[in-house]
């Protein structure tokens, strides 16, 4: 599938509140993004930074005239994801994409059977998205285990319950503070529920590496598959500045936007 | 001065020579910023590049550097690659023919650890019609050994492009190290040794440190910083390298703009290279391409020829 490189224009910016942020733009003869997929931005006009930046696609909806709306849930942490923040409507935005490798086993129609755990941190949500609209679209049932900081690092919560509860699953929180869910680290009930045999098959997950190395070792342990949405500082996005690369478990070397950014969890050297 | 005649309203010249390469236009894509060429075929229009530079070949495949590989800095980025590679079979068997058939000129950018592997290198193209010429890149800064070596004394660099030149009779284009006092000098030094072509420059070392974990963010500690911020430090290399060697000289730095490809041609280049800002925007050089033709025909310049090295002459 070949990706675009447009402008989009950009529909709205929702505060959610900051530092998080949700943009919506109108990419014409964008091509939908499989889930796990994500595109190149940049604010529109802006010298600097000087690099896109790479944002997961969160959602997406068609558009007006065979366009594509995408939604992009970031978080302010430097100047590209400010000068995205900072986008006003009307304004034009270059977007390049869909790039690189989503969720094998939706793309695959493979493991579609069972319960999934879909494990989030933070802004890792953005990650896991179309994963979970797919999902519910396909009748299968998961659960979301959310895990941050505080109660606002949490911030789709609501939408992953209602998707989650959609599909006989339900939504999982915990806060390091204790101020939604338990207190404590979102591993803690995953590796509970996946040891409880509670008939899950696949985990996926986003969010710090961390995390994602710490559900690589509880999916390993309990026998259980799974993949995870990796994030790697990008040059360009599409396999030509090899600035991305990923540890292999086998000692290699692979692009996170080509080979990736969805990969086995066994896969990765965590 | 030019003056606006007549030719303004005439299509300008774009080609240019370069040596013994004849290029549609001045507009190359820099080694390393464009893959092997193909991968851009969905991005960019291939047809339109005066030229296309690989990314640098070694006998043997090469993984590369650890992560983190990149660190993106003001005007521009550190990269620190690591050479990794397909190989130069498989560029040839896999790669070129997708390639040699289309306009741009492919220029082969070759990577070695010792003499004798360049030589090899020269000798694996050299039967390969698809092939305009090689680029000895002898300036990586991001390999603990070889490459840079051969790039920053003018005795070892001359010995290395003369022992390339028996191995071959394609053009051999050497690419400067900015890291040295005097790239002139090794210019000199690779014109010595038969080199045909000179390119400058290759990406200056430089260094981030992260500022949350207190460490280098490179794996590497150091990189080659390339990008806008460097445009005048290569800018004065090329102004340089031109004036005192006598051989064509193919600009590189930070080019992103018709300014910025105006200002190298009148500095003395016969031709640029486009890299770091392929990566913000995949169609840089066709645009280039576009807007320097735009440029001359308003100026009422009648060929890229008439601009190469008039900063240099005196006014």
């Amino acid at each position: 599938m070949a990706a675009v490189d447009s402008r989009g224009e950009v529909l709205d910016v929702q505060a959610l509140p900051l530092p998080y942020f949700l943009l919506r733009a109108r990419v014409a003869g964008m091509d939908p993004a499989e889930p796990g997929q994500f595109v190149m931005v940049a604010g529109a006009n802006r010298p600097e930074p000087y690099l896109r930046r790479a944002f997961s696609v969160y959602d997406q909806e068609p558009g007006s005239d065979g366009s594509l709306v995408i939604s992009l849930l970031g978080k302010v942490i430097g100047r590209g994801t400010e000068a995205l923040a900072e986008c006003v409507p009307g304004e034009r935005i270059p977007v390049l994409g869909p790039l690189g490798t989503g969720f094998h086993s939706v793309a695959d129609g493979a493991s579609t059977s069972g319960r999934a755990a879909l494990v989030a941190g933070g802004i890792g949500s953005a990650g896991l998205g179309l994963l979970a609209h797919a999902l519910e679209r396909a009748g299968r049932s998961f659960d979301f285990f959310y895990g941050g900081r505080s109660a606002e690092d949490l911030v789709e919560a609501e939408t992953f319950r209602r998707l989650s509860e959609r599909t006989g699953g339900r939504l999982v929180r915990t806060t390091e503070d204790g101020s939604a869910g338990e207190r404590g680290l979102i591993t803690t009930p995953l590796e509970a529920g996946l040891r409880a045999g509670t008939g899950y098959t696949t985990v996926f997950t986003c969010g710090p590496h961390g995390l994602m190395a710490a559900v690589a070792r509880i999916a390993a342990a309990a026998g259980i598959a799974g993949e995870a949405a990796t994030e790697t500082p990008m040059g360009c996005g599409y396999g030509a500045c090899l600035g991305c690369a990923v540890t292999l478990k086998n000692g290699g070397y692979a692009l996170c936007c080509r080979q990736g950014p969805v990969f086995r969890l066994e896969e990765v050297a965590w | 001065m030019v003056s606006a005649g007549a030719s303004s309203l005439a299509s300008p010249d774009l080609s240019t020579r370069v040596g013994p390469l004849r290029l549609q236009n001045p507009i190359l894509t820099a080694s390393g910023t464009f893959g092997y060429g193909l991968e851009f075929a969905e991005r960019a229009d291939l047809h339109r590049l005066g030229g296309l530079v690989t990314k640098g070949l070694s006998l043997e495949p090469l993984a590369g550097n650890p992560p983190v590989r990149i660190a993106e800095t003001r005007g521009g980025m550190l990269n620190s690659i690591g050479l990794q590679n397909i190989g130069v079979d498989r560029f040839l068997s896999d790669v070129l023919p997708g390639l040699k058939d289309l306009p741009p000129k492919v220029i082969v950018n070759l990577f070695g650890y010792a003499q004798d592997e360049y030589v090899r290198l020269a000798e694996r193209v050299d039967p390969y019609e698809g092939v305009a010429a090689v680029e000895l890149n002898v300036s990586c800064p991001n390999v603990s050994k070889g490459g840079i070596e051969f790039g920053h004394d003018p005795d070892v660099l001359s010995g290395l492009v003369r022992r390339v030149r028996s191995a071959t009779g394609k053009p051999i284009v050497v690419k400067l190290s900015p890291n040295v006092t005097s790239p002139q000098t090794l210019g000199r030094a690779a014109q010595e040794g038969g080199a045909d072509i000179l390119s400058a420059v290759n990406t200056f070392v430089g260094m981030a440190i992260d500022t949350a974990t207190k460490r280098p963010v490179l794996s590497t500690i150091r990189g080659g910083l390339s990008g806008p911020a460097i445009k005048p430090l290569a800018l004065r290399i090329v102004f340089d390298v031109a004036r005192e060697v006598d051989l064509p000289v193919i600009g590189i730095g930070g080019i992103e703009t018709v300014d910025d490809v105006m200002e190298f041609l009148l500095a003395g280049a016969s031709a640029v290279q486009v890299g770091t800002a392929l990566f913000r925007d995949p169609r840089t050089a066709e645009r280039l391409v576009d807007g320097l033709r735009a440029r001359l025909r308003a100026e009422g310049v009648p060929s890229v020829d008439s601009l190469i090295g008039a900063a240099a002459r005196p006014g």
